[in-house]
């Protein structure tokens, strides 16, 4: 079907007018004009012809009216293969539907009929699909749009598609194929999730966690069943081993052999005491041996030294004989000269005591003499002290110190000083006599001479013979002479100390005190040179040698000749010392002789005698030296016999260590038999515990249980798994099969789309949505798409390219259609524009497209064949 | 003429974990009421004594209830009277077990903890072998062949363990002799240990439980009463039954072309034994995708009439025809999924694992579509 001419009256903004389209041919037509030239309303009004009904009046229809109202009338030529036809509908008022043939003018249907016609075009109806493609203003062909008019473009793809390639429920199995889909899927998604996993709390799941519970059970029990058993197995043992040990024969034995190991323990003990006693005999025996030959060895040795010893006393005897003789010849000759020192010694006595005589008798003369001299110096002496006492005496009455008449002088002289100084201070009076005047003024009492100046003290009495009696006062403090009167009372005190009158007494006091002085040094140096020691001294040696005077002795002789007895007597007694010092060594030469003589014959001699003693009584010697042999000689045999004794003894003694060992082993035998019996019947009661304890838990039963639990578990999840194996096959090829009989049913219209989708878009291919047949997934670099998501330019490109793929589809099916595009191009920019201009021209080379845009510069380059509007008219 | 009951592995206290909560409770219990269900039959057979060979405890260290109550049954059933050998599971290696039970045991109740003679009655001796540990590690009976008792004397042996390495639990070393009755000279050797009856020969067998515990063995629970005329003589066996709960594995052998629903019904018991029955439908051939599903449907649908029942679907294979396909999607994308999921199920090159998960997609994809309400 082609549509060559639209004619159009009273729609829209064409109230009162009509606008006609005329020529329009093959090939892409482009109706070019701005907005509100009544391009959209042109599109609407072929709209309306070709799919409302002229009766109805649905809002589409009430749209097309004028606001001024009155009937929209449109018209359309169009050529089919069977001819050229008109289509003319008139809306709401006197309306009505006719289709006339144009070759022949003949009305060929109106009303229902004519709608029929109309339907037939674009539904199939009776002439099989047919009809327009028809892309709107913004419409991508996928949003809402109107229900049947939607429907009735799907129904004519689908009727296009079921002619290429079947009944399209026949191809892809339809509602049963979803059904059966759905129900695999339900049953899968109950128990697997979407990837394939147990779902959780779905069944597969349940059996899942059952088939681990009961697994980690299985494992519990085994290990409890295992541990059962294995404290049966122990209690048997421990049971057996327990008989075992309180078996009486085992224990009698155990007892037995105990004692027996006892009683060699005792045996080797009573023959280690033996063996002891032994030893301790032979060691006896071997002293006693030894001691007797030790007595026996010293007898013999003793008698040897006795002999030895009695030819030695023998020769010490001798030597000091020897001695003694040599002694006695010195002592001899020693007492000779001592005898002749006494002697001259004597005489030698005798001359002193001569001498001495005479000598005493000298000294109480010449003492006697010293006496007298003594005694009469001290009279001397006396009569000078008497004199000295005297002068002494007389010199204290007169002695003046130095220091006092000094004083005395100098005091004197302060106070003539200080006299005058009064003196000259005292008031003055003097008197001048008239020449001729003889009555004389007397000062206190003493007469003033003329011219005579006289001074007072304090106060002065004037006589004044004839006139009276003047008394002069001054008014001078008193005490003004103090120092005067001191120094007077001074002096005059000395001068009382000294008894004496004046100074000039003093004076002549001092010279005979000085007198006295010189008489007195006099006589001390007079009783000094008498007695230097002084008076006591002189009168103790009076009286020490009137004391120890000698009696005056009365001896005749001479001394010198007495003296000279003497020194010859000394002489002797020299001589005869010296004699007697020559003797003397001699003497000791000799007594050490006979010392040392002695001292060996003495010690010679106790040797001797301890020998002798220890030997006995000598006709007894050789009776106790016999006995003595015999003695050792026995000893000897007892040694010998107690050696054998202790070595039979010894090599006969059993192991004491290994006795003692036996016993010590098989006595912690029969210990540990008893503490294993013990332990044994602890641990049976212990076992017997657990056993219970487990018993009653009935752990066996239950591993058992558990164990067939587990198996059915383990089937029911193996049957599981082989349902989700099945399902998931099952699925997987209804999926398969879906999808390649979509893939065969659509395989036409993809034939036609993709050198289309080529032209602009690299890389891009889509799937179809069974049920509405368009574009719902496209596939570009490998990533899947929803085309909602797409952007509205590629969506409008895409529906526009599926509508000339099935329009072309159609046209190869001998079917051609028209595809009208209102403005369906907004989104798309230029480029892609031109690309689908391009894609329109490469199909319009069979196909009737009309395109209506306001977009008159960039439609200006699609080319085609441009359509106009002039006025028209229906003939009527 | 000595009459005795023989059994073995009550397994008193088995927990049966890996069934329903409260069917283990039914099955422990029902392995209590063996006790009384084999004094019943003793009583019935005129025997006067039962011996268990081993095992009346599931583990050596039981609770003391299970213990105890279990005492206390037998004891309710003097004068009968009660031999108790221990076995593996309770062996003399668990010394308090037996200590416990030792103490205040009744008088009918014998514990053969020793391996000497025993008197059972005059002229009737029992020689058994305890098992002395879990694992003895040799032939616990060997004693019995030199063990000497009175001539004129019937002598019954009393052991537990595998008499060839077919035992539950296999040690070579612990193997029984399987001639230890000719050459220990036994009237009987009452054996224990295996589940099932077996009779190894004319006198020695084993009586298996009295309450069967699994699907393994496939056979009611059962006890042996035998019956000895005389020392020499051959012993008379005859089973009892004695198992309240009764383990069955059925097999289900199918057909692309089988009803399946149909198939099952008629090998399922009657509606009154189903109570106390563990079925395993041991499915096996080949089964449609729509005959597969409606089986498992069929199985869901039967399962609460029963203590248990389970569909064992390992040895059926799923074919797949035309007709399954034209059923999901006679073309479009459903049918390319099914010929996908078809194509993988073949594929030879695959792993097996890979091809059944691609078999159970299909077959769900199938379910799936029949259900699906457009």
């Amino acid at each position: 079907m082609k549509i060559t001419a639209l004619r159009l009256f009273n729609v829209k903004r064409f109230a009162g007018r009509g606008v006609a389209i005329e020529d329009i041919g093959d090939g892409v037509n482009v109706l070019c004009a701005a907005n509100e030239f009544g391009k959209s309303t042109s599109f609407e009004a072929l709209h309306a012809l070709f799919f409302q009904a002229h009766t109805g009046q649905p809002k589409d229809v009430k749209r097309l009216q004028p606001y001024s109202g009155g009937n929209p009338v449109v018209e359309a030529d169009i050529q089919t293969e069977k001819g050229r036809y008109r289509l003319a509908k008139q809306f709401i008022g006197g309306r009505r539907a006719t289709v006339t043939d144009l070759g022949s003018g003949r009305l060929v249907a109106q009303a229902d009929e004519a709608e029929n016609f109309i339907a037939g075009l674009t539904r199939g109806g009776t002439a099989g699909p047919s009809g327009l493609l028809w892309v709107r203003q913004g419409i991508t062909g996928i949003e809402d749009r109107d229900k049947r008019e939607e429907e009735d473009e799907r129904r004519v793809r689908a009727s296009l598609l079921e002619s290429v390639q079947g009944e399209v429920e026949a191809v892809t199995g339809g509602r049963r194929m979803a059904e059966v889909s759905a129900r695999c899927a339900e049953e899968l998604g109950r128990l697997v999730t979407a990837t394939g996993r147990p779902k959780v709390g779905g069944p597969y799941d349940t059996a899942l966690a059952e088939q681990r519970r009961l697994a980690a059970e299985d494992a519990r029990l085994t290990a409890d069943v295992a541990a059962l058993r294995k404290d049966l197995d122990d209690r048997a043992g421990a049971a057996r081993h327990l008989k075992d040990l309180d078996d009486p024969a085992e224990r009698d034995a155990r007892r037995a052999a105990l004692e027996k190991a006892q009683a060699a323990l005792d045996a080797a003990k009573v023959h280690g005491e033996a063996l002891r006693s032994a030893q301790a005999e032979l060691a006896h025996a071997r002293g006693r041996r030894d001691a007797t030959r030790r007595e026996l060895d010293t007898f013999r040795g003793a008698l040897a030294k006795a002999s030895l010893l009695a030819v030695q006393v023998a020769t010490a005897e001798q030597a000091r004989d020897a001695a003694l003789v040599r002694h006695r010849a010195a002592m001899d000759e020693i007492a000779r000269a001592d005898a002749e020192t006494q002697i001259a010694e004597t005489e030698e006595k005798q001359a002193r005591d001569l001498l001495a005589r005479l000598d005493a008798a000298l000294k109480a003369k010449d003492h006697a003499e010293r006496l007298a001299a003594l005694a009469t110096k001290l009279e001397t002496v006396e009569a000078l002290r008497m004199e000295l006492e005297g002068a002494e005496a007389a010199l204290a009455s007169l002695a003046v110190p130095a220091k006092t008449v000094d004083r005395l002088q100098d005091l004197e002289i302060e106070i003539a000083g200080l006299a005058a100084l009064e003196t000259a201070r005292q008031p003055k009076l003097g008197i001048v006599y008239e020449p001729g005047a003889i009555a004389r003024v007397t000062l206190d009492g003493q007469v003033l001479d003329d011219g005579e100046e006289r001074g007072f003290a304090d106060s002065a009495r004037l006589d004044i013979p004839g006139i009276g009696m003047m008394t002069l006062r001054t008014s001078r403090p008193a005490g003004d002479n103090d120092a005067l009167r001191k120094a007077k009372a001074e002096r005059d005190g000395l001068l009382a100390g000294l008894g004496a009158e004046n100074l000039p007494e003093v004076r002549r006091r001092e010279a005979d005190a000085q007198r006295a002085t010189v008489e007195i040094e006099r006589l001390r140096a007079g009783i000094k040179a008498l007695a230097p020691q002084g008076l006591p001294a002189l009168r103790e040696e009076m009286a020490r040698l009137a004391a120890a005077g000698p009696l005056p002795l009365e001896v005749k002789g001479d001394p010198d000749s007495a003296r000279q007895g003497v020194e010859q007597a000394a002489e002797r007694v020299a001589a005869a010392r010296l004699a007697l010092r020559e003797a003397q060594p001699t003497r000791g030469v000799a007594e050490n002789a006979l010392r040392g003589a002695e001292t060996s014959l003495a010690s010679l001699q106790g040797e001797r005698a301890q020998v002798e003693a220890s030997l006995g009584p000598l006709n007894e010697r050789a009776g106790r030296e016999q006995a003595l042999a015999d003695e050792a000689r026995l000893a000897d045999e007892h040694a010998a016999e107690a050696e054998v004794r202790t070595a039979r003894l010894r090599d006969a003694a059993p192991d004491l260590a290994s006795a003692e060992a036996a016993v010590r082993r098989l006595r912690s035998a029969e210990e540990s038999a008893a503490r294993q019996i013990a332990d044994l019947r602890e641990r049976i009661a212990g076992l017997d515990g657990t056993i219970r304890a487990r018993a009653d838990e009935a752990v066996e039963e239950q591993l058992q249980e558990t164990r067939e639990a587990l198996d059915a578990a383990n089937r029911r999840v193996a049957a599981f798994a082989a349902e989700v194996a099945l399902l998931d096959r099952l699925q997987s090829t209804l999926h398969a099969a879906r999808s390649a009989a979509r893939d065969l049913y659509l395989k036409p219209v993809m034939q036609e789309l993709r050198p289309l989708l080529a032209l602009l878009f690299d890389d891009l291919s889509i799937t179809f949505d069974e049920k509405t047949l368009l574009p719902h997934r496209i596939t570009r670099g490998g990533a899947e798409e929803d085309v909602e998501r797409l952007s509205g330019g590629t969506r409008e490109q895409l529906s526009i390219l599926t509508r000339l793929a099935f329009a072309r589809l159609l046209a190869r099916d001998g079917r051609p259609a028209p595809v009208i595009l209102d403005d369906a191009l907004v989104y798309s920019d230029d480029d892609r524009i031109e690309k689908m201009f391009d894609a329109l021209h490469r199909q319009s080379a069979d196909q009737q497209i009309i395109v209506f845009s306001c977009r008159q510069r960039a439609f200006a380059r699609l080319g085609g064949r441009a359509l106009s509007m002039i006025d028209w008219k229906p003939e009527d | 003429m000595f009459r005795f009951l023989h059994s073995s592995d009550l397994h008193l206290g088995k927990r049966f974990g890996n069934l329903a909560e409260d069917l283990r409770g039914r099955l422990r219990e029902a392995r209590h009421g063996s006790i009384e269900r084999l004094a019943a039959r003793a009583r019935e057979n005129g025997a006067d004594v039962v011996l268990l060979a081993g095992d009346t405890f599931d583990t050596e260290t039981p609770t003391p209830d299970i213990r105890r109550q279990a005492i206390a049954e037998m004891s309710r059933h003097a004068p009968l009277r009660w031999v108790i050998l221990p076995g593996n599971h309770d062996s003399l290696q668990a010394a308090p077990l037996w200590a416990a039970l030792r103490a205040g045991l009744p008088e009918n109740v014998i514990l053969a903890t020793e391996a000497q003679p025993l008197t059972l009655a005059p002229g009737v001796a029992l020689l058994p072998a305890p098992c002395t540990t879990r694992r003895p590690g040799r032939d616990l009976s060997e004693w019995m062949d030199t063990a000497a008792t009175p001539d004129d004397t019937i002598r019954i042996g009393l052991a537990h363990g595998p008499v060839q390495s077919f035992s539950e639990e296999t040690l070579a070393s612990d193997i029984l002799a399987p001639d230890r009755a000719r050459r220990a000279g036994l009237d009987y050797l009452a054996l224990g240990d295996w589940h099932g009856a077996v009779a190894i020969d004319a006198r020695t067998r084993y009586s298996g439980t009295p309450e069967p515990d699994r699907f393994k063995h496939d056979e009611p629970g059962r006890a042996l009463v035998v019956s000895i005329e005389s020392p020499r003589a051959e012993p008379v066996v005859t089973a009892v039954e004695t198992g309240l709960f009764a383990w069955k594995t059925t097999t289900l052998d199918l057909l692309p072309t089988d009803d399946c629903e149909a198939a099952l019904a008629a090998i399922l018991p009657p509606a009154h034994l189903r109570r106390h029955a563990l079925l395993r439908i041991a499915a096996s051939g080949r089964a449609g995708i729509a005959g597969r599903t409606a089986l498992v449907a069929a199985i869901a649908d039967a399962a609460p009439d029963y203590a248990l029942l389970e569909l064992d679907e390992t040895g059926l294979s799923t074919e797949c025809d035309a007709t399954d396909l034209d059923r999901i999607d006679r073309s479009g994308a459903l049918r390319d999924a099914a010929e996908t999921l078809l194509a993988q199920a073949g594929d030879e090159s695959r792993a097996e694992v890979d091809r059944e998960v691609a078999r159970g997609a299909l077959v769900r994809l199938f379910s799936y579509c029949a259900t699906a309400s457009s």
